[in-house]
């Protein structure tokens, strides 16, 4: 918004950088709600829920294409310069961290049917937990990004460290069960893929976050940022 | 009404005073002058005389209106009547609405919010695309489907980030009037029911823990007629010992079942407040005589401290069973061979009952758990239960009055409660406008106090006490 505002002398190009953020806000909705739906999936075992996440998905990747286009079109008309050129690129890398979150919120659901055919497993709120944080940090960068502020991005950036750390001690947990339980071994793996899934969205989060920051700041986010307030 | 003209000059009645005044002020001017040219009057004499009843009727004419109409009192029936302004009306009232509203331009930009909208999604001054602050998919496809003039049924969306929350979303085309190369506007109505799921959520609590509560007695009810059908068929030990235990069960089933309809009898008339009047004192007096049996079987010392007689507004059943449910709790609770003290106050302001000194020491924590809305010339008696038991951790004291809770996962054996004394407790004594508070020290004791309000001079309908 802030960044699209600037005023243009063609209006009409003010316009559509203000539709691409639109859109892209849009599709960030849409795929947190998969996000969401796909983790109530699983820990809810309700996989009548799947059916909905498969429907959206189509919609996710019509709008990745959308994005794309406008982009490819604001380029050959208007030669984006400075902010603008930023914002396009990085509307463009966004769009596409996002439409990998929705095929990765795709695939957490369907393990949802595989995993409703075993008794429900202990280790499930540790999936809730992990899921909680990616939602949070999902819906966090989405927000900057419609607010175009860079303190929550860094933010998010940073708390990748906890998604991670909760990764590796729920894998740690299911092997040590797997290894004394074999009947564990068949749900243990869809729920291992799971948190893989959750992982590698929360990653996608934090390139979110970093696309973020340099659209605004024009400097890549790097370790030596400055922490947020 | 009658309308009255805007300008008050032109009023009737102040026309003639000052046609009146004018009048007056010449008439007198000109017999002053007349005096002066007969020669009984000398010059400066008379014309100080014609300034002076110049000067106070101009002072007369000019304060007439004023005098007659006091302008500046904002009395409604003198003020001028006029039809409200639709739109400013409107306007004004969608910016005192407590719900979120918002008008939705094409393109899906905000083009109206109003304060409780701005404050619900966190939007500043600015505006922009909906979608930059209300990212909810089904709520997006509405509002387009508003804007091409379809009617769209409401949707509901949760939010998980940042803290749980369940909105609905009412969206409804907007025409402009009459013409129809204007595009069509979307209204966005936004309803937070996250208390309504929450409360929804709370009652399938109570539920599952009301069923969990019968569901162990009963199972082990089962359990022992399986056996006494079976291999203790013939053992009169053994079947004598069994059915002492179902007789504690069903006891307790029976107790939890009361307790429950007393809850919700208790419940249904919380909004009533009581009419008659109870002396506290011999009702405290008939309690202990009731649990005697149960003070001597642990060698629990009573130390009663009351005046004569304290009446108080109540109902004595509902009374009797706050005290008895309080003392009751207290004896459970002290170990055997320590004392339990009660006393009842005279009657005390709002705030002596409330917050007395503390009886525990210094390190005691106080809680109120129920607290009526009062006036301060209302005055309280109380009622307080000491007991020497091991005292509460400041942090559970805020759940002592929530059903089934039991501090520090007590289990609920055949001897223990049912989990809803404290809680028929606390709504008795909203019931009774009065006021509900804990006191505990760790390896100190508790007290639990009650404080009910005395007949005064005035007994106001009193708002509804804290759920």
């Amino acid at each position: 918004m802030a960044l699209s505002k600037t005023a243009h002398i063609v209006t009409a190009y003010g316009e559509e950088l203000d539709q691409l953020a639109d859109e892209l806000a849009r599709m960030g909705g849409l795929v947190e709600t998969q996000l969401e739906t796909a983790i109530a999936a699983i820990v809810r075992r309700d996989s009548t829920l799947v059916q909905a996440v498969r429907d959206r998905e189509k919609q996710v990747n019509q709008m990745q294409v959308d994005v794309e286009k406008r982009v490819l079109r604001l380029f050959a008309l208007r030669q984006p310069l400075a902010t603008d050129l930023r914002m396009t690129i990085s509307a463009l890398k966004i769009s596409t961290d996002l439409e990998r979150v929705g095929d990765l919120a795709k695939n957490i659901a369907y393990r949802a049917k595989d995993l409703s055919e075993y008794p429900a497993l202990a280790l499930i709120d540790r999936v809730e937990r992990l899921g909680a944080i990616v939602i949070k940090q999902l819906h966090e960068v989405l927000d900057a990004l419609s607010s175009f502020e860079i303190e929550p991005a860094i933010r998010v950036w940073r708390t990748d460290d906890e998604v991670d750390e909760r990764y590796n001690a729920l894998v740690r947990e299911m092997l040590v069960s797997m290894g004394e339980n074999s009947g564990l071994v068949e749900p243990g793996v869809h729920i291992l893929f799971v948190a893989k899934n959750l992982e590698r969205i929360g990653d996608h989060a934090t390139n979110i976050a970093e696309a973020l920051h340099f659209m605004v700041t024009a400097t890549p986010l790097e370790a030596d940022s400055p922490p947020p307030a | 009404m009658q309308m009255r003209p805007d300008r008050t000059d032109d009023q009737p009645s102040i026309r003639i005073r000052r046609r009146d005044t004018a009048a007056v002020a010449a008439l007198g001017s000109f017999v002053l002058l007349l005096f002066w040219m007969f020669g009984e009057l000398g010059f400066v004499e008379t014309v100080v005389a014609i300034t002076t009843i110049a000067a106070l009727s101009t002072f007369y004419y000019l304060t007439v209106s004023t005098t007659l109409n006091p302008a500046p009192r904002p009395d409604r029936a003198a003020m001028p009547y006029a039809q409200p302004n639709g739109e400013v009306s409107a306007q004004r009232m969608l910016e005192g609405l407590p719900i979120p509203v918002l008008l939705i331009g094409p393109g899906g930009r905000i083009e109206m919010a109003n304060p409780a909208a701005r404050e619900f999604l966190g939007l500043g001054s600015a505006t922009g695309h909906l979608s930059a602050v209300l990212r909810q998919p089904q709520v997006l496809e509405a509002v387009s489907a508003a804007l091409r003039g379809n009617a769209v049924d409401p949707v509901e969306y949760s939010l998980m980030a940042p803290v749980e929350s369940h909105v609905r979303a009412y969206v409804a085309p907007l025409a402009a009037a009459g013409d129809a190369t204007i595009p069509w506007r979307a209204m966005l109505v936004l309803s937070d029911e996250t208390s309504i799921k929450r409360a929804d959520r709370m009652r399938a609590d109570f539920l599952a823990n009301a069923s969990h509560e019968l569901r162990t007695p009963l199972a082990s009810l089962a359990g022992f007629i399986e056996t006494l059908r079976g291999h203790a068929r013939d053992d009169a030990e053994a079947r004598e010992r069994f059915l002492n235990i179902m007789f504690d069960q069903t006891e307790r089933m029976q107790r939890l079942i009361n307790d429950l309809l007393s809850l919700s009898r208790v419940e249904m008339d919380e909004h009533v407040a009581p009419s008659g009047e109870a002396d506290l004192v011999s009702l405290v007096e008939d309690v202990t005589a009731f649990l005697r049996p149960q003070l001597q079987e642990k060698a629990i010392d009573l130390v009663v401290d009351m005046p004569d007689e304290a009446r108080a507004v109540g109902d004595r059943d509902q009374l009797t069973e706050v005290v008895l449910n309080l003392v009751e709790n207290a004896i459970k609770y002290s170990p055997d061979g320590s004392a339990i003290r009660i006393s009842v106050s005279e009657p005390l302001s709002r705030d002596e009952a409330e917050r007395p000194r503390m009886t525990l020491g210094e390190t005691a924590s106080r809680l109120t758990l129920a607290a009526p809305s009062s006036e301060p010339s209302d005055r309280y008696i109380a009622v307080r239960v000491q007991d020497g038991g091991k005292g509460i951790e400041r942090r559970n004291l805020p759940r002592l009055s929530e059903r089934f809770y039991r501090v520090d996962g007590q289990k609920s054996g055949p001897k223990e409660g049912t989990g809803l004394g404290l809680a028929i407790v606390k709504h008795i004594v909203n019931r009774h406008r009065g006021g509900f508070t804990v006191e505990s020290a760790l390896g100190e004791g508790s007290v639990f106090s009650v404080f009910l309000p005395v007949r005064g001079r005035t007994q106001k309908a009193v708002g509804e006490a804290a759920p």
